[in-house]
């Protein structure tokens, strides 16, 4: 119940801290109800949820302690993101790149903190800087590669 | 900490969720 990340105090504070955590028990027999509302096809899919119970983040398979606090926070920047909440979203996604620079969720961070400060200030250097930090830190990273076409705005 | 304490009702969670105003983390798992 509690083993891998889960055994980890800092891993049960933070996700009491700041979600409602709840665990779906799978049966590949007979797919349950929510396996088949929200397309599971693997165990662990893990979803982070708004209160209204709307989707903005997955991830599928087993993530050591460090990416699942990123992708944690990242589904959380997410939420905000999604709601228009830029300011939140900026500082959410902030905290994720910060704290877990390593981690395989932070260069999506990188990339939508960017669009987020793009929106927020409609400032197209907010996107560059994206290519630059993307291409300088995490260069093989799908989301260096997204972020190609913004290395052509000028600084 | 005596370890994360989780809804095993999904609609019971939401229910939380909102009364809290916390986004819901929801793990799908198999027991083999």
């Amino acid at each position: 119940m509690n083993t891998g990340p889960y055994s980890d105090e800092k891993v049960q504070r933070f996700i009491e801290e700041r979600f409602l955590p709840v665990r779906s028990e799978c049966s590949w027999d007979k797919p349950t109800p929510l396996m088949e509302k929200y397309g599971i096809k693997w165990t662990p899919t893990f979803l982070v949820h708004d209160i209204e119970g709307k989707e903005h983040h997955r991830f599928v398979g087993f993530v050591p302690t460090d990416d699942l606090f990123a992708q944690l926070g990242l589904g959380i920047g997410k939420i905000f993101y999604d709601s228009d909440k830029m300011d939140d979203a900026i500082r959410q996604f902030q905290t994720v790149i910060e704290r877990h620079p390593g981690a395989g969720a932070t260069p999506e961070a990188i990339f939508l903190k960017g669009v987020a400060e793009y929106k927020h200030t409609q400032d197209a250097k907010a996107l560059r800087r994206v290519y630059e930090a993307l291409s300088a830190g995490y260069p093989q990273s799908e989301w260096a590669r997204r972020a190609q076409p913004y290395s052509a705005i000028p600084l | 900490m005596a370890g994360i304490r989780w809804e095993r009702e999904f609609g019971v969670a939401l229910e939380k969720a909102k009364q809290s105003g916390k986004p819901v983390f929801q793990d799908f798992w198999f027991e083999d």
